[in-house]
């Protein structure tokens, strides 16, 4: 190199260095991503103890890569780089047929907790097969669309199979309480029932599962002509689409509504939040459109019917029930819907306050594998 | 802290540029000392004592053998250098091999005794054989006493070698601490050095690495055979070219300050036998130990029995410099073997065979070697070695997943492993140097496209390990 390009070079090198410093310094610091959906870290406190401890290293680190200027962008060119090598998937996501972006789930089900978790359902199983007989007590846990889209998967992709693990629930379980779900979705697996860009079920899924459960179960029929179906978005995308960062075609939000309703009122863990509908629309012009449904995670929502049946539900369960639940609304009394992640009381006497004639377990497969909560189940 | 980060590149970096350049000539080697202990300090804030205190005590012992050597005091010089090496290698050995002795006296005894369970010292190892080398250079007159502390210091905690090497001998350097002119043409070269490491560190080792522990997370006792050599050879590729990146990493800010390191790799992956092979690995490595260990113990002057010894003791040592644990012995016995071996007979037969069939006989070795030097991380065990050699079958749809996924970062990586890009740049270069704005515009856009990708696999920084914690 002669002096003319030298200087050229280290001109554009300290332009990098010192331009993207100077820019990320005077970005200020968000304390969430709308993209991500999650809460970005903040500048950590110094204190003598996490320096020398060397967490303050470690959370500055965080806080850095956090709120790294252009974070989305980066994100989505690592992506795009990713895709230019025919990869078929970044961030643990497969670029999968039709648009979709299917969520892989590597792992989750082979660790010590995806069996412990197996462990406590049985038990809370058992104990309430005591009180409930088998047409009142429903464990269902429902596969992701690794496993029942996995032949829209990239070719020769081999995820592991959730219907191993799924299996060994079922094995675990007093008879009769399992409830078989992957079969119905395979059934209809042509359909639109998973998000392309979101890790949940859509309703049309919720629909055929409920569908399926209320006749077994005997609580009745259901058929689509029931329910007006309303689009109530076409921008929606969802938290797998943030994972890899790149423009993906959206979602569309579907919302059913019966054509004869019964009304309904729900309270918001046991305060005054009192709401009449389950549709939270101001949420769509956030990121986070799947809370449209009761507005996102609660730790309780109990919805008071008008159903006239006699009969009172209680599910426990994840953000999957959330689409499901409003379906169930027709047929019980009273549905109380509990998320043990949100949820600090104790179960059982929690239970012992109400007198439930049926209790339903709803969770989706990997996050019934990773949830750290379920150990609540039994308290 | 690592120079693959977003903390390095955009807060530690341009602050260093500015304070360096901004500071007049001779304070800069204080500016480097208090920068490079900042440096260390941020990821071990309690160890930098450590390092200060065997700063201090090689100084000094270097202040002493000289002194002693000027006043024609042999005896007491000999002293000194023991004293001071010895309590180098205390410090080492105390953090370092400590808990592995006890663990091994508890499984042959059956004892208890507790362990210490010391965390080990960020890159004691580097800087020890650093500070020791000073000590007997000076020893042997083979290199000048540092009288000023501040200029010793920086010598030892100099951020761009500190952690990953290369084992940067004082002798080598000792001028451009005096007096050196940094100017923008080594700059420059600097930056070019410097992309090319971060690239090869972010971009290549570390999505090799990806690759690796997709392999080693797989189950093994239905692991194929193809698979599982994929696995490896992600391995291989990966230490190769993470630990190669460092030392380009650090050679380039060494130019950017106006130091210039020794090589430390040489295309090791085009090498025809282990021998080779170790000649173009870790070069700063096999120096040291050929210089401070294998020739004062005679080398291979002293007939057959004498080669092996000394060849044995120095590849004992060398595996055990990599980690305190059974596994890196055992890899420095497998290469001493090896070495043994070509050199006492099995070169003649290897050199008459063509020239791929040696390259990959090398290869097979290097691999097997690096299985066993991560075999502590392998979770399989032994199981993987059987998978190598067909325990499952050779290939399933897994395999092919994997194979075409990866396709085009094996080229690159297999392409990289060669002088070809290296040639193909300088080549392009050449031919268009008459043309100053063609040769800063080839570069730039390089620069710039190595950087930003980089940046972007930081920021979404899944993967990002530090390889050589237990060096």
């Amino acid at each position: 190199m002669n002096k003319r390009q030298s200087w050229n070079i280290v001109t554009l090198f300290l332009l990098l260095i010192f331009g993207l410093t100077a820019a990320a310094v005077l970005k200020p610091d968000k304390s969430f991503s709308e993209n991500e959906n999650r809460a970005l870290a903040s500048m950590p406190k110094l204190s003598l103890d996490s320096l020398l401890s060397g967490e303050f290293a470690t959370d500055y680190e965080t806080y850095l890569t956090d709120q790294f200027i252009f974070r989305d962008g980066w994100i989505g060119m690592k992506t795009t780089a990713e895709r230019l090598t025919f990869r078929q998937e970044a961030n643990d996501i497969y670029f999968a047929a039709d648009d979709y972006l299917i969520e892989k789930h590597t792992g989750a089900f082979e660790t010590e907790q995806a069996q412990t978790n197996i462990t406590y359902l049985a038990a809370f199983m058992e104990k309430m097969s005591e009180t409930y007989d088998s047409a009142h007590l429903t464990a269902m846990v429902v596969p992701n669309a690794v496993d029942i889209l996995r032949d829209k998967l990239p070719p020769f992709a081999s995820p592991y199979d959730e219907e191993t693990y799924l299996d060994q629930i079922k094995a675990a379980l007093p008879q009769g309480v399992w409830f078989d779900t992957s079969g119905v979705l395979e059934q209809h697996k042509e359909e639109e029932i998973y998000y392309r860009t979101d890790h949940h079920w859509k309703t049309l899924a919720a629909f055929y599962v409920f569908a399926d459960w209320i006749q077994e179960k005997g609580l009745g029929t259901a058929s689509l002509a029931d329910y007006q179906i309303t689009a109530v978005s076409d921008s929606f995308r969802g938290t797998v689409a943030s994972k890899v960062g790149i423009e993906t075609k959206p979602d569309t939000l579907e919302i059913f509504e019966p054509v004869n309703p019964v009304s309904y009122l729900l309270t918001y863990n046991q305060s005054d939040d009192v709401r009449s509908t389950v549709y939270q629309r101001q949420v769509l012009d956030s990121k986070d459109q799947y809370s449209i449904y009761y507005g996102g995670n609660y730790g309780l929502v109990e919805a008071s019917t008008e159903a006239g049946t006699g009969r009172r539900l209680l599910i426990i369960k994840d953000s999957y029930a959330h689409c499901f639940t409003p379906f169930t609304y027709q047929l019980f009394d009273q549905v109380d819907m509990l998320d043990l992640r949100y949820f600090s009381q104790s179960l059982s006497e929690f239970m012992e306050q109400k007198d439930y004639t049926d209790i339903l377990f709803l969770y989706n497969a990997s996050g019934f594998a990773e949830d750290t909560s379920l150990a609540r189940l039994n308290t | 802290m690592v120079f693959s980060s977003l903390l390095f590149l955009f807060r530690f970096l341009p602050i260093v540029l500015l304070l360096y350049f901004l500071s007049p000539r001779p304070a800069r080697n204080f500016i480097l000392l208090a920068v490079s202990l900042v440096f260390y300090a941020w990821g071990e804030p309690v160890y930098v004592v450590l390092m200060i205190v065997s700063i201090i005590s090689t100084y000094l012992g270097g202040r002493a053998v000289h002194y002693f050597k000027e006043q024609d005091r042999a005896g007491a010089a000999k002293i000194s250098l023991i004293v001071t090496v010895g309590f180098g290698l205390f410090l080492l050995g105390f953090f370092k091999y400590t808990d592995f002795l006890l663990r091994t006296v508890n499984q042959v005894t059956g004892l208890n005794i507790t362990l210490l369970n010391l965390a080990l010292p960020i890159g004691i190892s580097f800087y020890t054989f650093q500070t020791i080398s000073y000590v007997i250079d000076v020893y042997r007159g083979a290199a000048r006493v540092q009288k000023n502390i501040i200029s010793y210091g920086a010598y030892v905690t100099m951020f761009p070698q500190l952690i990953a090497g290369p084992i940067v001998q004082y002798k080598t350097i000792d001028k451009q601490l005096r007096h050196r002119q940094e100017t923008a043409e080594q700059f420059a070269e600097g930056v070019n050095r410097f992309m090319v490491g971060l690239g090869k560190k972010v971009l290549l080792a570390n999505n090799a690495g990806v690759l690796w522990d997709t392999v080693n997370a797989m189950n093994v006792s239905a692991l194929p055979a193809l698979t599982a050599w994929l696995g490896i050879a992600a391995y291989t590729f990966q230490i190769y070219f993470d630990f190669s990146a460092y030392s380009d990493m650090a050679i380039g800010l060494g130019k950017m300050f106006g130091f210039h390191f020794l090589e430390n790799f040489q295309y090791p992956y085009l090498s025809r036998n282990v021998t080779e092979f170790w000649r173009r690995w870790h070069i700063s490595l096999g120096t040291w130990f050929r210089e401070y260990v294998y020739i004062p113990l005679g080398g291979n002057r002293k007939g057959t029995a004498m080669l092996i010894r000394n060849t044995m003791i120095v590849w004992l040592l060398t595996g055990i410099w990599h980690g305190a644990d059974w596994n890196f012995l055992i890899w420095g016995v497998y290469y001493g073997i090896l070495l043994l071996v070509e050199k006492l007979f099995l070169s003649r037969y290897l050199e008459k065979l063509p020239g791929w069939a040696q390259h990959v006989y090398c290869m097979f070795v290097v691999m097997l070697g690096w299985y066993i030097f991560v075999y502590d991380q392998i979770g399989g065990g032994l199981g993987y070695l059987a998978a190598m050699f067909g325990g499952a079958g050779f290939l399933n749809r897994e395999t092919v997943y994997l194979l075409y996924n990866n396709g085009v970062l094996l080229l690159l990586l297999i392409v990289g492993s060669t002088t070809l890009p290296a040639r193909l740049a300088n080549g392009l270069l050449e031919k268009l140097k008459e043309r100053d704005w063609c040769c800063i515009l080839l570069r730039s856009v390089f620069y710039v496209g190595v950087f930003l990708l980089s940046v972007a696999y930081l920021v979404d920084a899944s993967y990002n390990p530090f390889l050589y914690f237990r060096f």
